[in-house]
């Protein structure tokens, strides 16, 4: 591959340097934009004649003329052609007005950049601009719904935490920062924090002022990058200083109060006592056994001392919490050199008290020139950032306090007596919100420091050569530092009027951990590059070789501490130690060559030779070629003569590529021998023998040297346009196949008393398919310029073929099958959720009509069964509703919206905008389960919609008496296996929402008014973030995005913001 | 400026030349830290420990005192031991978290359930057996003796776990390897015949029994540790070749995979019996009995590992460094340590019940008047249980018995006298630790309504039945904490089995006074008297009901109950069974004021557990577990088990 480009060069090269003649005049002179920045690559031709030259970097350039007269004629893409007699002259400087800014745009691909024109494959860009339009914390959620092709999810919004995104469904995207790939190896802690640093962590926790631009691969475009681009890569771009730029210094800050956009409200001390006795009255007991009538009228009314009503909601929950940014940066250049350097703070509290994040950012993006041709560079990214959580037992410390609202019961105080300096010791103290303080149950601190520098060099060799080198090194570590402590709580003696406690009252287990991670990233690349423009054919290519590794390593310590003061740890009190360890390593050679011909068709050839760990040695290379090519028909004469005039922009393009995912292996599976137990002492496969504890050695198996990587063919095919200048879109269909999954080849049916399963191979296939567009109107009327775009993703995942599949019966196919299916229609092999289920034909109105009902609906002859009570359809018609019923209910569960879509709109007057982004998601699927299905689940309350909404009699003391209809079923207390609760269509819901992601108004002060106080910008926006959603989960007090089955998740906020921008 | 930029030229392309030539080949190739080869393990008796470590640890149970590992079944499932499972039969149900109510709402055994087919722990003891000769260089040929015995001990114990779930199972003992050729049906191995597993069991105890060593090792397999599953297999065996036979319609395959011939009953029974006299005549195990309180002592026999000779086998734990959390879910609620879990287990009274009274009457207790006209009222809520065999002090916590020095009162309501209708009402609350006064009884006496520890009808983490367990429940300060948790072992073996394998063998076998000198010796520690069974006096009926109180909780009486083929019959489904159900009893304070012989007084009311939803149901198709489709689609020798 290398000398096939090195070869390419030479010729084109001695091709460029050849056709000089004698007895012309030579024209020189520079062609710059309206600002006066060079173009390089501009085409001036002499008019009527075959003579053409081009601009090389500086926007220079000559061309040798038969004589004095005649025309040249100045073209470049996006620009105004321009024809200016030359009329004897021999410098003629050209300034081109820009037509169309988008197709001139200069856009980052991988390993280089290329105008917005002449791309070929599906890519699609973000700026600045738009990014910091959201108040993110983490970047993921800045890009939701902005850009066509990328899914997402914010299943858990705590502080901190940015949105699920993806890249038409296809996985996890490949995150490369400023030309540096990061792992994509994702995954939380059950402390809910990172296990590691991957390209989206890296990612969320740039300073978002400080990204410049992110451009997102989704076809072939991404095959350079690889083993690990089949889902799709995503490019950010830092900041730089402009060269020969004043020092400008940008301020930005705003101050915000969040919200939960949703979340369930439990019920109120008289409906749960209610309930309670519901219950006892549905199971044939006597309630009057719990609650008299007299008792449940007190708690009804809720007056009484003794009988108030406590709204755990509001005990654990916070209004208007804050949220506060503030960045401030520097750039600017000289002719040598240039910078930007950002220092930013982003502070988020969270709505439950005393849990915080906060992270500090800066930037530093240097270039100097330090000899002709030769420019070095660094940039450097650290930051800080913690988290403070109150240290409450369990190990993700949000589970309890969300848990706490359905948990406490509303008849139970936090506090003794309600006196506040007595913890109430309630029916589960463990989940009272009066223990959420750092000084009761203790705290959490989790501090991740990370410093990421990176290297380069430059040279140029001033014949369209450079060379590059590229170091980069990450270092970050985690500090994790939690106390749990030991606290009492009380009961009150109301005879005494004392408070008591007893040994088992309040939190008798004290918790200390430590934990350190420290992870070292490192990439070393080398990149030479040839970019030479010869008549109308305009060339590039780049060859590179890179290599990385990331080694990440774990120590935890755990002590029982005896004492809450102290938090020093004594080895005597030590019972656990952690000591982890894991490696990625990584190589690869890169080759590109672009080609097009006066813009108009353009060609891309890649390929990428890279190397993983992961294989045993013969297995671990593989080649990775994509092409891609693109049609300008808006540049062809015969479209231009006729459509000209409206037809801006056209161009077709058609992309197909390889790469490659490392699926279904661990690290080491092709090695043999035994696994050491040590490090974890509560591995499991230990044991004590003559009382002594010995560390055991697990067998590891047959060792997976069959196995490969799985090879992803994408295609690709797709149109941008503009029209009458304001019209604008691009739109792609495309399809991701994948072969070589990992399956056991089960035909070579290995006994299973060998002891041992065959090793997987690469045998399965499946595709994603889906389409994606946007379109954009931009115009201006009068004073007001307008905007609207449209962006929509529809991607979904099919599996293709399994390795020669075999059915016992045609039922064991319909459902266990998964050739040629849409996955998440059953459970298995990719699958990524269960959404088989019954499907609800109604409601049982009366006993009479169960009496008579001949369908056995619970296996028990319909005896469990009282009005109210859920109707499945028997779809089978064997007169029993049993799992031979269930059918294909929803999609699957947790996983991204298959269709995606954004709606931005921004409307400016003067120095007023207003700018808006709506979100919308279908097919996506909730289930309810635990606190969102079952009446006083885990011993707890009743949800206030339950409480308010389903089938009782009208005297829960009186068996008799008249039932009212509700949408829920009658309550049963801890009957969780009743029938009701089976997976059904009543319990899951297939999500639709439309939201308003993003509202905002802003003023630009005018310049003349502030530039009396040396201030060259000045702009102030009020900003509100999840103001609403219309969707089909509001009956349930969710927020459409979260996957948590049980609703006890933090939700998005509903956000409002205040802030500024200042330039100086 | 020439020489300058020529120099850069040079450097660059140096530094190309040394990117590309660098060996990436090592940069891949990356050195695990955690993996140890062969060569390593075999000639170090310390690593070859560790991997028998792995061993132990996998074999496999059906409670067990932690939890497990794999929740998932499959067939290559290893361990489904869980100490939840207690809750499964009839000797308790689930009074812990509602999240797992399904055990008390079984509405029939699945087919699948005792289902284990790990081949793997057979492969990786096969294969230990070869790599031993094979890179074992360093080793005397007397450690390899006895390692190779160790691992012959621990697959045949395996064996025995298979046979008793699945039937004859294929008994593979060489590593299958598989040539890749494409056509795998040379190593389809048949099942063997139920009779040929636990002939292999028998064998393989002869041929190690003396290579074994670790002499005086209560967690490593010795001498007495092989008799002892000796003991067990063969007694499993005899009594299968008997009742099976005995039934209606012997569960049986033509090839003998399930169903072993009548005749062959005694001659296990034979060998049962004398492997049993070898434990006990050897004098290396004594019952245990170093507490005066007869009720501690049979906890302490089990639960104390210090100063205890009766176990001859059990899996160990260690704090910190292994251990379990079975007392922080398994504490009474009301002296729990931690603020979560606690009370999960919850004994039957049906087992209670069970515990005779010492002078030999039926374990029945007295909570009606004989002609059922009103309550039996007690002073002390201990009063009903006086006089009781000390096991059930020993097992189960009941109302008004210590635990850890505390008293646990255990009080479901108060009964308050109404003249008006001659008859009680009964108030219980909604609350633990309620009192029958204040704001929310303004009628009450201002006494305790409900105890802090219960029962409780719908209350999770604490009694529903009325009882706690005290059988492997760590009585040590903090160890029903999570942060500090219990090493009480698992009991696998214990000469306390043994006699009653001594004594059922000896029954069988018509050696009647054996039999009964065996169980007098057993129960004289329950506190019964000398000779409390006699030739005269012994059944098979009372054997039984002695191996259910004396053995309870120890994984027996499912076993039990599949062998004596009559599991179908005690758990038949039926809502009405005094065996399928689980049954509670609630003590209630009598409020009778004026009533001097009443008032006061504690009653008793025996009644289903409240949470308890579905009969035990175990039907003919539970008896051998079902074979996974999967197991049989790889090898077609495999033919099924009746009923699947």
């Amino acid at each position: 591959m290398r000398m096939v480009m090195l070869l390419c060069m030479m010729v084109l090269g001695g091709y460029g340097l050849s056709g000089a003649h004698l007895q012309e005049i030579v024209v020189s002179g520079t062609v710059t934009d309206e600002q006066g920045e060079p173009i390089a690559g501009a085409s001036i031709s002499l008019k009527g004649n075959d003579r053409v030259t081009t601009t090389n970097e500086s926007g220079t350039y000559s061309i040798r003329l038969p004589n004095g007269n005649g025309t040249l004629v100045f073209t470049y893409i996006g620009y105004g052609t321009q024809e200016l007699a030359v009329a004897g002259r021999n410098t003629i400087d050209v300034q081109l007005e820009a037509t169309n800014e988008a197709l001139s745009e200069v856009v980052v691909v991988g390993y280089g950049t290329q105008t917005k024109a002449s791309i070929t494959g599906a890519v699609s860009t973000i700026g600045s601009e738009d990014l910091v339009r959201t108040p993110a914390v983490a970047a993921t959620s800045a890009l939701v719904g902005k850009v066509p092709g990328v899914t997402a999810r914010a299943t858990d919004s705590r502080p901190g935490n940015g949105a699920n995104i993806q890249i038409r469904n296809l996985g996890n995207p490949l995150y490369v920062i400023d030309g540096v790939p990061y792992s994509t190896n994702d995954q939380t802690t059950a402390f809910g924090f990172n296990s590691g640093v991957s390209g989206q962590n890296v990612f969320n926790n740039l300073g978002l002022e400080d990204i410049e631009s992110i451009t997102v691969l989704k076809d072939a475009s991404a095959s350079v990058y690889g083993l690990r681009a089949s889902n799709g890569v995503v490019l950010i771009t830092t900041k730089k200083g402009r060269k020969g730029e004043h020092t400008s210094i940008n301020v930005t800050g705003y101050y915000g109060m969040q919200n939960f956009t949703r979340f369930p409200r439990p019920a109120n001390a008289g409906q749960y006592i209610r309930g309670l006795l519901e219950s006892e009255q549905n199971f044939g007991n006597d309630p009057s056994l719990l609650y008299s009538p007299d008792q449940l009228a007190k708690w009804e009314a809720g007056t009484e001392k003794g009988y108030k009503s406590y709204d755990y909601f509001d005990e654990v929950m916070r209004p208007n919490v804050p949220q506060y940014y503030l960045s401030a940066n520097a750039s600017g250049g000289s002719e040598r050199s240039n910078y930007y350097i950002s220092l930013s703070h982003v502070n988020q509290d969270a709505i439950i008290k005393d849990f915080s994040f906060d992270r500090t950012n800066l930037q530093a993006n240097i270039n100097g020139n330090l000899a002709k041709g030769l420019t070095v560079g660094t940039q450097i990214s650290a930051r800080v950032e913690k988290r403070h959580n109150v240290g409450v037992p369990g190990l993700d410390d949000y589970f309890n306090p969300l848990l706490s609202v359905f948990s406490m019961w509303p008849t139970e105080s936090p506090y003794a007596n309600d006196n506040p300096n007595y913890i109430n010791q309630t029916h589960n103290v463990n989940v009272n919100p009066a223990t959420y303080k750092d000084d009761v149950t203790g705290w959490v601190d989790e501090w991740w420091r990370a410093m990421n520098v990176n290297l380069s060099a430059e040279y140029d060799f001033n014949f369209g050569l450079k060379a590059k080198g590229l170091y980069s090194y990450n270092f970050t570590n985690e500090d994790f530092d939690g106390f749990e402590y030991t606290y009492d709580a009380y009961l009150y003696d109301e005879e005494t009027d004392t408070y008591y406690t007893q040994p088992g009252f309040g939190n008798q287990n004290p918790w200390r951990e430590k934990h350190k991670r420290n992870v070292v990233s490192r990439f070393a690349q080398f990149q030479l590059s040839y970019d030479k423009q010869i008549g109308l054919h305009s060339i590039s290519a780049v060859a590179a070789f890179e290599r990385s590794d990331t080694e990440n390593s774990y120590n935890a310590i755990h002590t029982v501490p005896s004492n809450n003061y102290v938090p020093i740890m004594s080895f005597a009190e030590q019972d656990y130690l952690a000591d982890e360890w894991s490696i990625e390593a990584r190589a690869g050679y890169i080759g590109r060559i672009n080609y097009n011909f006066a813009q108009k068709y353009l060609l891309e050839v890649l390929g990428r030779y890279d190397g993983s760990y992961l294989y045993a040695p013969e297995n671990r290379w593989g080649f990775f070629p994509g092409v891609s090519v693109g049609w300008r028909l808006s540049e062809e004469a015969f479209i231009k003569d006729r459509v000209g005039g409206w037809l801006n922009d056209f161009k077709l393009r058609a992309s197909y590529g390889e790469t490659g995912s490392e699926i279904g292996i661990g690290a080491f599976a092709y090695l043999a021998g035994y696994t050491y137990a040590g490090g974890n002492v509560n591995d499991g496969r230990s044991a004590v023998l003559d009382g002594a504890f010995y560390n055991g050695l697990r067998p590891r198996g047959i060792p997976i040297t069959g196995l490969s990587w799985v090879t992803n063919r994408t295609q690709n095919v797709g149109f941008d346009f503009t029209v009458f200048s304001k019209l604008s879109g691009q739109f792609d269909l495309f399809e991701r196949r994948r072969t070589g999954l990992p399956a056991a080849r089960y035909d070579v049916l290995l006994p299973s008393e060998v002891g041992y399963t065959l090793p997987n191979e690469n045998l399965n296939s499946d595709a994603t398919r889906g389409v994606d567009g946007m379109v954009t109107w931009q115009d201006q009327v009068g004073n007001v310029r307008y905007s609207l775009g449209v962006n929509a993703t529809l991607a979904r995942l099919r599996s293709l073929s399994t390795y020669k599949p075999r059915f016992g019966n045609s039922y064991d196919q319909y459902r266990n099958s998964i050739e040629d299916r849409w996955t998440g229609v059953n459970n298995q092999g990719l699958a990524t959720g269960v959404n088989w289920g019954y499907q609800v034909i109604g409601q049982f109105q009366s006993q009479e009509e169960i009496d008579s009902y001949t369908i056995n609906v619970d296996g028990q002859g319909n005896r469990t069964l009282l009005p109210g009570d859920l109707k499945y359809k028997d779809v089978n018609g064997d007169g029993i509703i049993n799992n031979l019923d269930e059918t294909p209910i929803g999609y699957a569960e947790g996983a991204q919206p298959y269709f995606n879509y954004g709606i931005n709109g921004s409307v400016s007057w003067k120095g007023i905008t207003l700018t808006l982004d709506m979100v919308g998601a279908g097919m996506q699927t909730y289930f309810r389960d635990w606190e969102l299905k079952y009446p006083f689940q885990n011993n707890g309350n009743l949800l206030r919609n339950v409480a308010e909404d389903h089938w009782h009699r009208v005297d829960p003391y009186d068996p008799n008496s008249q039932w009212v209809a509700g949408t829920y079923p009658a309550l049963r207390k801890d009957l969780n296996s009743h029938v009701n609760y089976r997976r059904s269509d009543f319990w899951v819901t297939n999500v639709r929402y439309l939201r308003l992601k993003n509202l905002e108004l802003a003023y630009n002060f005018p310049r003349t008014l502030i530039e009396r106080v040396g201030i060259s910008g000045l702009r102030v926006f009020a900003n509100g973030t999840n103001l609403f959603s219309f969707d089909n989960v509001k009956g349930f007090e969710i927020d459409p995005e979260i996957s948590s089955t049980n609703g006890l998740v933090y939700p998005q906020q509903k956000l409002y913001t205040f802030g500024f921008n200042l330039s100086l | 400026m020439n020489a300058m930029k020529r120099i850069y030229q040079l450097a660059i392309l140096g530094v190309l030349a040394l990117t590309f030539t660098s060996c990436t080949k090592e940069w891949l190739e990356r050195t695990p830290k955690n993996i140890i080869l062969e060569e390593q393990v075999w000639n170090d008796p310390k690593q070859i420990t560790g991997l028998l470590a792995n061993y132990y640890d996998r074999l496999p149970k059906d409670m067990g005192l932690n939890d497990p590992d794999h929740t998932s079944i499959d067939v290559n499932q290893e361990r489904q031991a869980q100490w939840r499972r207690m809750a499964d039969y009839d000797d308790a149900m689930w009074s812990g978290s509602t999240n797992e109510d399904a055990r008390n709402n079984i509405v029939n055994y699945p087919f699948d359930r005792w289902r284990i087919w790990n081949y793997s722990l057979v492969r990786d003891i096969n294969l230990a057996l070869e790599n031993i000769e094979t890179y074992g260089v360093s080793l005397s040929a007397e450690q390899k003796a006895q390692f190779r015995a160790e691992l012959r001990f621990l697959r045949a114990y395996n064996y025995f776990e298979l046979v008793k779930r699945m039937g004859g199972v294929p008994l593979i003992t060489t590593q299958l390897n598989y040539d890749y050729n494409g056509d795998p049906s040379y190593l389809q191995t048949p099942r063997a015949k139920e009779a040929e597993v636990y002939d292999f069991i028998a064998s393989e105890v002869d041929a190690i029994k003396d290579q074994l060593g670790n002499d005086g090792s209560q967690t490593r397999a010795n001498k007495y540790t092989a008799l002892a599953l000796k003991s067990r297999a063969m007694l499993y065996a005899g009594s299968l070749a008997k009742y099976n036979n005995a039934m209606g319609g012997p569960i049986t395959t033509p090839g003998g995979e399930v169903g072993i011939p009548a005749d062959r009953a005694n001659g296990y029974f034979e060998q049962s019996l004398a492997a049993s006299q070898e434990i006990i005549n050897s004098g290396a195990y004594t019952l245990y009995q170093n507490n005066s309180n007869l009720g501690e002592n049979f906890y302490e026999a089990v639960t104390t590992k210090a100063g205890n000779t009766e176990v001859i086998f059990a899996q160990d734990f260690l704090a910190p460094k292994k251990r379990h959390g079975f007392a922080y879910d398994n504490i009474p609620r009301s002296i729990r340590e931690d603020n979560l879990s606690s009370s999960n287990i919850a004994p039957s009274l049906n087992l209670v019940e069970r515990y005779e009274y010492l002078d030999g009457s039926s374990g029945e207790l007295n909570i009606r008047t004989a002609d059922g006209s009103d309550f039996i009222y007690y002073d002390e809520l201990t009063d009903v249980f006086d006089n009781k065999d000390a096991r059930l002090y020993g097992t189960v916590i009941y109302p008004g018995a210590p635990f850890k020095g505390v008293t646990l009162g255990m009080q479901a309501g108060v009964k308050v006298w109404d003249a008006s209708s001659n008859s009680y009402r009964t108030v219980e609350g909604a609350d633990l630790g309620a009192t029958w006064g204040g704001d929310n009884y303004p009628d009450g006496d201002g006494g305790l309504l409900t105890y802090a520890g219960g029962p409780h009808r719908s209350i999770m983490e604490v009694t529903n039945t009325g009882f706690y367990l005290r059988k492997y429940v760590d009585s040590g300060a903090g160890t029903s904490t999570r942060g500090i948790g219990s090493d009480v072992w698992w009991v696998w073996f214990r000469l306390g089995e043994i006699y009653l394998n001594a004594t059922e063998a000896a029954l069988e076998l018509g050696r009647d006074a054996d039999a009964a000198g065996y169980l007098s010796t057993l129960r004289e520690r329950a506190g019964f008297g000398e000779n409390s069974v006699t030739a005269a006096t012994i059944t098979m009926e009372r054997v039984r009901n002695e191996r259910r109180v004396e053995l309870a909780f120890e994984d027996h009486r499912v076993w039990d109950l599949k062998r004596w083929r009559i599991a179908h019959e005690v758990w038949n489904g039926n809502s009405n069974s005094p065996d399928a159900v689980v049954y509670a009893l609630y003590p209630y304070r009598v409020v009778r004021p004026g009533d001097a012989a009443r008032d006061g007084k504690y009653v008793f009311v025996k009644m289903v557990a409240p949470r308890f939803r579905a009969p035990r149901f175990f039907q003919m198709g539970n008896y051998y577990s079902s074979i996974d489709q999967s197991v049989i689609n790889n090898n077609p020798k495999i033919v099924r088990n009746p009923f699947h």
